[in-house]
Parts: structure tokens; C-alpha cells; sequence
């Protein structure tokens, strides 16, 4: 009997990735998406095009999905599983609707946290964590939107979950806590950090995919030498193997770089205020290097990026308008948080002008 | 209009630092019209900053303020000043008070900054770019007004001394009626805090438009419907009620509102 497993979010990863994990197995694949155009177009035909790059190019599959529904009207079937991808911010939205599944739930949600915080708010404990270990992209180069404008373009990766969630099945590896751990620190600073760093980079440079900044060599660098940075505080706070560190760094400029992705830079460097949260991807992991022992100067290049991410289309485009009329003291203090005691304010605050600087060289293109 | 609300937010965070550099040192206290609406030197000095950067910035804008009035040029492009609205809970080293900076357009409110130097609080809006807490996009979430915190905010001096009982009245009753009423002492700050949904309902009674002007803006913006009318255009004092659509029907419903002039 086929398998039913609910996916909440048809957009990057829920609509681009996850129909690759249940391919090669009987599972019938039902959306829930809140976005009613992305639905219509979806239900009109029930099914689009992903397409996962390769060395030589891309591999299509065409995905066919049972049903496509609005929030609220996923329960008339019993399923077997559910994925969440749809952001760690909104996953609050469907906490209720969440509540009521009592099959097995993995967030694909970038946020560890997550699972426990939604079990507590809904005294739940089916709720489990996942890192789908790629990227993917929510559009597609031109050639393939126009035969199909729903679709997607995705990196071949592993996924891995929490093992208590294993029944959902799949191509996802269920492994223990602590090797859940290893991956998701790994992906969080060796591949987030950068990744939103290259984001905010190529912003500045005044680019629309993520591989065109990687073709600057000043990019490039500030990019290598940030996951030098996050290695070496992974390895002397939590021990990670330098070997995996090395393969895994290695591994991340090139997907970076991966030039058949067009990852939208909008889509990476989206909501930087969250990124800039005191525990997040960027002041979070310039705080680990500083309590490694490591100076974070490329990450704070990558701050200050994210400091000047005037996106006006943004949920935090705000963020320009604060930078604007404040002085880098409040700026920090009002807004990031961070205060004059802190080893991390002197150093951004030391840095600001070169920083200015750096900035304005990628921003001019030399 | 951004370049209106940068230099409304930086203004008020430099004043705000001027309040919170001499909070605890009591400068001067003049008696202005009753007790509680004691000034401060501080508080001119702050206010005297905004102007002078507004005249410079703005020379063709009207600029009203508490302490030193109202220097009239495009009385339709007005900025609303209050550079410590709160005083007597500042003069009382109550952490709860604020400076208040508005913009208006033709009598309409446009920009609001209001910032509490001591908790770091700075809430901002703009119309159609919504209101704001330092970072983050604030939205009134309204629930019934019985299960909400309230807040009233009316004169330290009676506006009219054979009315006074009716402000307590209509305080006591929404008291009773609501989770609480509370008499802050920051007309500004209550307006912020029910625009982060801190609160369920405001209302007020013969307020200093300079003291209310920017928070109005930052209700709006958050979602809450604010009917608020001019009562007195001489003294500049305003009676309001702020909260959503069905709590200002339900309360009206509940309670004599007539000694509140509302449209």
C-alpha cells in the first residue's frame, strides 16, 4: 500500500527537493501551500518539472502530487508523514494545523530548535528535526520555465533526520543525536554562514544568482577564508574532525559555485535581521569563533554585507532605513544587540571603515 | 517621505541619549500648570536639539512642540514635537517616558518615532510601510476588550473642573470592565504598547496633540483604528480611542463615552 506523506510548502526545498527523496518509492505526495496563485497553477495540471544538477547537466523528473490544498483543508486523509519547508518563521502559522497530524512531522526548517519549540507551544511530540543537505533553487533558468513555469532547479545532496522519525522512509538517512549534531553544525556554519555571506556579497556587486558573485575572486576569498574561519572554531569548540571539516568546506565552494543551480540571491539572503538574530548564522557564528579562540574578520565582512541589504522587496527591508539613521554605536546596541562590552562590538566597530571599504570595492567591481 | 523618517528616528534617539544621560539629575523644576506638568531643563535642551536640526533639514516645515511652541511656515507640512513625554515619571526616576516625534501632511499623520532611551525601545512608522519595535514589523492582534489590558491617559489638571468626575468615571468603568486600566503617565508609550498588541485598548481625554501625535501614526500603521478628534485647536488637546473596530463597539456599548468628542 502506498505510503501518504503530507509536505506543508511547495516552494524551494518541499516542491524542488523533497519529490527526490520518495522517487524510487510508492508514496503518493499531497502540498499544502498558502500562496493561492502557486496552488492554482499547481492543481491545474498536478504535476511539474524538478530538476537536480549533475556534472554533465540536469536530471529531470517530472512530479506528480495527489492534491494541492489551501491551510486548514489538509485533513480529510490519514497520513503516514509530514515535511515541513515553509521558513522558520512561518512555520508558527501552521503550528495548529501541525497539531492536529499524529503521524511522524520532520521540519526541514534550517532552525534546530524548531521541533521543541513547537512541541512545547503545542504539546506535541511527534515533531522531529531535518537538514536536507543541498541546495535548491525556487525558480529555474528561462529554457526550462518556459515549457514549465512551476519549475525548480535542485543539487543532488544527502538528507538527514532524526531516527525516531524513520517510518517516513525515503531517501533520508536516520541517524542518532549525536550525528544529527555533527551534520547540522557542519551545514549550519560551514554551509549557512558562508552561504548568506555569498548572498550579501553578491548583492552589493549588484548580482541576481548566487555562482556569479563566486566568479569574483575578492568574493570568493572573503567566502574560503569565512569557512576557514567557522572550521577552525567547529574543530576547537566541538571537535569536529578536521578531515570532514576540510571535505565538507570543499564540497560547499562548490555547490556555491555550481553555475546550473541559479539560486537567487533574494531568495539566500532574505529576512537578515533573523540572520542576524544574537544565535543565528552570523553574529551567532562570529560569537563561536570569538569563544574558539578564532578572529572573525571574513564573517564580520559578511555582517556588515548583511547590514547593507537595502532589498526594498524584503521583510526586512527596514533594515536600510535604521542603517541610514543610526550611528554604528546604536545600530548595534538598538538593534543588533551587541554592546560595547562585547568582544565582538569593538572588533565590527574597529572594522566598520575597512569594511566600508571592502564593500564599496566589490560594489564598483574592482 | 523616508528621508522624513531618518531623520525622525536619528532625532530621536540622539534626544533620547540627552534624557538618558542626565536621568537621575534633576536639573530645574519650574512650575508650568499644575504639579505633575513639572519641565525640565533637560527637556528643553532636547527639544531645542530636534528644532534646530528640523529648521535646518526642513526650513519650510511648521514645527509645534511643547515647551517652545509653534513656529509657523507650511502649516499643511507640520512636524509634532515632544521631546519627553512622560516628564513626571522622569522627574520621579520612572523608567517610562519617551520622546515623541510626528510628521503630518495636510492633517494627516504620516510619521511617528517614539523611543524610550531606557528600555531601548524605539518604535517607528510611516504610512504604508507599517510600525516597527527596533527591528522587528509590529501588527495589532486584537482580542475582546474584556480580556484586554487598557490604558487612559487624561490631564494632571482637570480640563474641565465640573467634568472631572466623568474622566474618573469612564476610567473606573474600564477598569472594571477590561483586565485593568492603566494611567501610565506617556500618552505616546500606551499607543505603542497597543500597537504591539501589549495592550487592547487606549483612550484619552483632552491630550496634548504633541504627546499622542506620533503614536497615532503608529497605531495605524499597526492595524488598530484610532478615531481621535481636535477638541480644543487653541491648546492643541485631542480626545481619542484607540483599540479595533468590534472592542470600540463593544465599549460604546458598555460604557457612556459621550464626554469623549469623537468623530
Amino acid at each position: 500500500m502506498s505510503k501518504k506523506i503530507l509536505v506543508y510548502g511547495a516552494g524551494a526545498i518541499g516542491r524542488g527537493y523533497v519529490p527526490w527523496l520518495f522517487k524510487q518509492t510508492d508514496t503518493k505526495l499531497y502540498f499544502v501551500e498558502k500562496n493561492k496563485n502557486l496552488r492554482e497553477k499547481l492543481l491545474k495540471f498536478k504535476k511539474y518539472n524538478t530538476y537536480m544538477t549533475t556534472p554533465s547537466g540536469y536530471n529531470c523528473y517530472e512530479s506528480k502530487f495527489e492534491d494541492c490544498f489551501s491551510p486548514g483543508n489538509e485533513f480529510s486523509i490519514k497520513y503516514d508523514g509530514a515535511i515541513t519547508a515553509v521558513g522558520p518563521r512561518q512555520i508558527f502559522d501552521i503550528k495548529d494545523n501541525l497539531k492536529k497530524l499524529d503521524c511522524p512531522i520532520i521540519f526541514f526548517e534550517n532552525d534546530s530548535k524548531l521541533p521543541n519549540k513547537l512541541s512545547k507551544l503545542t504539546k506535541s511530540n511527534n515533531f522531529f528535526f531535518g537538514i536536507p543537505d543541498v541546495i535548491t533553487s525556487n525558480t529555474a533558468p528561462k529554457f526550462f520555465l518556459n515549457n514549465d513555469d512551476l519549475s525548480v532547479v535542485t543539487e543532488e545532496g544527502e538528507t538527514f533526520a532524526d531516527e525516531t522519525a524513520k517510518n517516513i522512509g525515503g531517501k533520508i538517512k536516520y541517524v542518532n543525536a549525536s550525528e544529527l549534531k555533527k551534520q547540522w553544525l557542519a551545514k549550519l556554519y560551514i554551509h549557512n554562514t558562508p552561504h548568506c555571506i555569498a548572498a550579501y556579497l553578491g548583492y552589493v556587486r549588484k548580482l541576481t544568482h548566487l555562482h556569479e558573485g563566486m566568479s569574483f575572486s575578492n568574493i570568493y576569498k572573503i567566502i574560503e577564508n569565512s569557512m576557514i574561519e567557522m572550521g577552525k572554531a567547529l574543530i576547537n569548540v566541538y571537535e569536529l574532525d578536521r578531515n570532514f571539516i576540510d571535505w565538507y568546506s570543499k564540497k560547499e565552494l562548490s555547490r556555491f559555485s555550481n553555475k546550473l543551480l541559479f539560486d537567487p540571491i533574494s531568495r539566500v539572503a532574505r529576512e537578515p535581521f533573523r540572520k542576524l538574530g544574537l544565535t543565528n548564522r552570523l553574529i551567532g557564528a562570529a560569537q563561536l569563533c570569538l569563544q574558539a579562540g578564532v578572529r572573525p574578520t571574513n564573517i564580520i565582512t559578511g555582517i556588515m554585507a548583511a547590514f547593507s541589504y537595502d532589498n526594498i522587496n524584503d521583510e526586512d527591508s527596514n533594515i536600510k532605513i535604521l542603517m541610514d539613521s543610526l550611528s554604528p554605536d546604536d545600530f548595534l546596541g538598538l538593534i543588533i544587540n551587541i554592546h560595547p562590552h562585547e568582544a565582538l562590538y569593538e572588533l565590527i566597530i574597529n572594522d566598520w571603515k575597512t569594511n566600508e571599504e571592502i564593500l564599496n570595492d566589490i560594489r564598483n567591481g574592482r | 517621505m523616508e528621508d522624513r523618517l531618518k531623520t525622525a528616528i536619528s532625532l530621536a534617539v540622539k534626544s533620547g541619549k540627552l534624557l538618558k544621560d542626565n536621568y537621575g539629575n534633576l536639573f530645574r523644576e519650574n512650575q508650568k500648570e499644575s504639579p505633575r506638568d513639572v519641565v525640565s531643563e533637560i527637556d528643553i535642551i532636547s527639544e531645542k536639539m530636534i528644532i534646530n536640526s528640523l529648521k535646518e533639514l526642513y526650513p519650510n516645515d511648521s514645527i509645534l512642540s511643547e515647551e517652545l511652541g509653534y513656529f509657523q511656515k507650511n502649516e499643511n507640512s507640520i512636524w509634532i514635537i515632544d521631546a519627553l513625554d512622560g516628564t513626571v515619571n522622569y522627574l520621579n526616576n520612572i523608567p517610562m517616558f519617551c520622546v515623541s516625534i510626528a510628521y503630518w501632511k495636510e492633517n494627516k499623520p504620516l510619521i511617528g518615532v517614539i523611543y524610550n532611551p531606557i528600555s531601548t525601545e524605539l518604535y517607528y512608522a510611516a504610512d504604508g510601510l507599517g510600525s516597527f519595535l527596533n527591528q522587528k514589523k509590529i501588527s495589532f492582534s486584537s482580542k475582546s476588550f474584556k480580556q484586554s489590558l487598557s490604558a487612559m491617559s487624561f490631564s494632571g489638571k482637570a480640563f474641565s473642573v465640573e467634568n472631572r468626575k466623568k474622566e474618573f468615571k469612564i476610567f473606573g468603568e474600564v477598569n472594571d470592565i477590561t483586565r485593568g486600566c492603566l494611567r501610565t503617565g506617556s500618552a505616546g508609550l500606551n499607543l505603542c504598547y497597543l500597537s504591539d498588541s501589549k495592550l487592547g485598548l487606549c483612550i484619552g481625554k483632552a491630550n496634548k496633540l504633541w504627546d499622542i501625535a506620533a503614536g497615532i501614526v503608529i497605531a495605524l500603521e499597526a492595524g488598530v483604528t484610532v478615531n481621535f478628534s481636535i477638541i480644543d485647536d487653541q491648546r492643541y488637546l485631542v480626545d481619542f480611542i484607540a483599540a479595533s473596530n468590534q472592542s470600540i463597539i463593544e465599549l460604546k456599548a458598555n460604557i457612556d463615552l459621550n464626554y469623549l468628542k469623537l468623530i
